[in-house]
């Protein structure tokens, strides 16, 4: 290992005197061999929270609703409000300048910016 | 104002009591750990495990949180980016969170043999039990904490600013986090003045919305790549997050505030920031020096020299090479004449040639071969003294004077000189063929004139014969006539008609039969039989030589069709017009 590399203490020593147990002890085989972690989609369904009674507050039940408010009309490129509407590419824009960069668009670009706002076409 | 990490490792560690507890704050984008009952933490770094493979050695490392990336020079880091233990604010994986909390305690300065403090530690408000069973199990096991705490950290926030003064007995709590955001309401009831607390605040109430600063940069990210294609590549996602911590800043109001920039107004302007890139400029390419080039060029043309050499040289030698054979050939002619016709057979048999004839044609083509070897340089001689008229007219400039290429051009157009009897040869050739060619074009005129001769004699005959018996003239002409036309026609009718021959088909309907010659439909009736007569019986194909010709009948070219008007029809239309004429 580099000199510097040794100096500025970068890489993390695999035996700690402070550890009960060490990391190689824990992991034998290596630490990538096998999955020893659950997603947290796993962790939520194997703790079953449907059946916890409502009124408690858990992980699934404090995340909040999808706001009713109206959105607003913001102009995909510029972020100015956007009283118009292309219905060709769907996007919206704050003047004719705009509207002018939105028709020269490939229509990759048009489908990324439309992505950013959750309005792009998704193909299953 | 970018983040910068504290990652000194802290001495003072066995001045503690072991009941003084250790505080970490283990945030969604940051790791802070410290002391309990000081206003800052001691050690700060971002909450990130890489795990790169060692460049040199191979062994793969982990390295933890923000280190100078220059030193990441030394490692292969494209197989793993740095890793997070979270997944929206719980934290699922653990190896990940040892790698950190190794790390933490390690520059906090930890020496005893386990960690004889309490730990508070903060997670997210409601919690998975699963994920906060690993946290305190590997707390417990692998560190040998004596006991562990866990606490939201916008109610301690809370509860700090209200020692402060900054906020009310009852109040919101608002908690943008890095993966997520929190809304957490503060009852009056609670909060005592104890940091220990947990389930004080209103849980039953609090809010969650998954958007926090990570989508604020990842959603700045992608509309600067957007706006960038070109600079894709170095719009990293760490350099995106600096931009946002130094130049973005949280609008009042969102619409007036883009209004501002809409009217372009002053205002406006001065919060416009200019950012560039770091740019680094490609390497210039140093010029050569003038003794570079000239040593260069010096080098190459004495390399093209040596070259020129060799195929001269190699040239020269083959000549004379043929030369020899040449000379050896005639000796060994000269001596065959002198021997007896009967004794030749004998002479000849160690030298490897049977008769008199071949020697001779052996010499014909040696003879070719050093004609063609001395063309070759003829021409080359050519080019050179194109060039040398062209360029040098150099033979008026003394030797001394001259370059080193010059000279080779000078002795080039010397070799012109020497070799100026062979051009003669050449032009020799040339003469001959145009000779034969003019002689030939000379005889195809004079048969022609013979031709034109004979016509006209017919033709007066004829006229003679004409005017001693115009009748006789004239009925013999007609019967003439209807034999040829007869002929004419009949041959036609077989061209386009095989069996057709009574000539009266005039239906008007053209069937396969009369669309095909008898040529023609012989050629199918054999390619049919061909295609389908195949493997019956016993092939005995090609056995006689007569089969082969069945191919020659197969192939289109057999066809002869379009053959120009022949004899009978040329002399047709002569005696019709002869005809019309009297």
């Amino acid at each position: 290992m580099e000199r510097e590399v040794v100096e500025a203490e970068l890489v993390l020593p695999t035996h700690l005197n402070f550890k009960k147990l060490q990391m190689y002890e824990k992991y034998p085989k290596g630490q990538s061999r096998g999955r020893h972690w659950k997603h947290l989609k796993q962790i939520i369904q194997a703790e079953n929270f449907q059946n916890y009674p409502p009124d408690e507050p858990n992980y699934v039940n404090i995340e909040s609703p999808p706001s009713m408010h109206p959105p607003k009309r913001i102009c995909d490129i510029t972020g100015y409000e956007a009283p118009y509407y292309d219905p060709r590419t769907n996007m919206r824009y704050a003047n004719a300048e705009v509207f002018k960069l939105i028709r020269s668009l490939p229509n990759d670009y048009v489908q990324r910016y439309l992505a950013l706002r959750n309005a792009a076409v998704v193909l299953k | 104002m970018p983040f910068i990490s504290q990652i000194e490792r802290q001495t003072d560690y066995s001045l503690f009591a072991p009941t003084r507890p250790i505080v970490i704050d283990n945030g969604g984008s940051y790791f802070r750990i410290g002391w309990a009952g000081e206003s800052d933490p001691r050690v700060i770094f971002r909450n990130i495990v890489q795990r790169p493979r060692h460049k040199s050695t191979g062994e793969t490392v982990s390295v933890v949180g923000d280190h100078n990336t220059a030193l990441l020079k030394y490692f292969d880091c494209t197989r793993s980016g740095p890793r997070s233990a979270f997944d929206n604010n719980v934290v699922f994986q653990f190896e990940i969170m040892e790698y950190i909390l190794d790390f933490g305690f390690d520059r906090l300065g930890v020496d005893s043999l386990g960690v004889d403090h309490p730990v508070l530690i903060t997670e997210c408000p409601c919690n998975p039990v699963p994920s906060r069973c690993r946290m305190a199990e590997l707390l417990f096991e692998s560190y040998g904490v004596p006991s562990v705490a866990f606490g939201v950290d916008a109610a301690f926030s809370y509860t700090y600013n209200q020692r402060l003064g900054n906020c009310d007995k009852e109040g919101l709590a608002v908690c943008s986090g890095f993966n997520t955001s929190h809304v957490i309401p503060m009852p009056e009831r609670n909060l005592p003045f104890v940091l220990f607390v947990e389930g004080e605040p209103v849980f039953e109430a609090c809010c969650r919305t998954n958007v926090g600063g990570y989508h604020v940069t990842d959603y700045m990210k992608q509309l600067l790549s957007l706006k960038y294609p070109q600079h894709m590549a170095k719009l990293t996602w760490e350099k995106v997050e600096d931009l946002k911590m130094e130049h973005c800043y949280i609008a009042q109001d969102y619409a007036a505030e883009v209004k501002l920039y809409q009217n372009e107004t002053k205002e406006a302007e001065e919060k416009t920031r200019c950012w560039q890139l770091p740019f680094t400029p490609p390497p210039v390419e140093e010029q050569p020096s003038v003794e570079e080039i000239a040593r260069k060029a010096a080098i190459k043309e004495r390399q093209g020299q040596r070259l020129r050499e060799m195929a001269e040289a190699k040239r020269a030698s083959r000549i004379n090479e043929l030369e020899n054979e040449l000379r050896g050939l005639e000796f060994l002619l000269r001596q065959v004449e002198k021997v007896d016709e009967n004794d030749i057979p004998a002479f000849l048999s160690d030298t490897g040639y049977v008769s008199k004839q071949e020697i001779e044609s052996s010499i014909a083509k040696v003879n070719q071969s050093l004609r063609k070897a001395k063309r070759e340089q003829v021409e080359l001689d050519e080019k050179a003294d194109v060039t040398t008229a062209d360029k040098f007219p150099l033979v008026d400039v003394p030797d001394n004077m001259l370059t080193s290429e010059q000279v080779v051009v000078f002795r080039w157009c010397y070799m012109v000189v020497m070799n100026h009897e062979w051009k003669e040869l050449k032009e020799k050739k040339k003469q001959i063929f145009l000779k034969t060619t003019a002689e030939g074009r000379q005889r195809a005129r004079q048969k022609r004139a013979e031709e034109e001769l004979l016509r006209e004699k017919q033709n007066q005959l004829e006229e003679e014969r004409r005017l001693e018996n115009p009748e006789l003239y004239l009925d013999q002409l007609r019967t003439k006539y209807k034999e040829l036309s007869e002929k004419v026609d009949q041959k036609k009718r077989l061209k386009t008609n095989g069996n057709n021959s009574n000539g009266n088909n005039t239906s008007g309907g053209v069937g396969r039969g009369e669309r095909m010659s008898a040529a023609k439909k012989e050629r199918m009736r054999l390619l049919t039989t061909a295609a389908f007569d195949r493997g019956k019986g016993e092939d005995t194909f090609g056995a006689r030589d007569e089969d082969w010709q069945l191919y020659k009948l197969m192939s289109k070219d057999n066809d002869d069709e379009d053959e120009g008007p022949d004899e009978d029809e040329t002399e047709l239309t002569r005696i019709s017009s002869r005809l019309q004429a009297s």
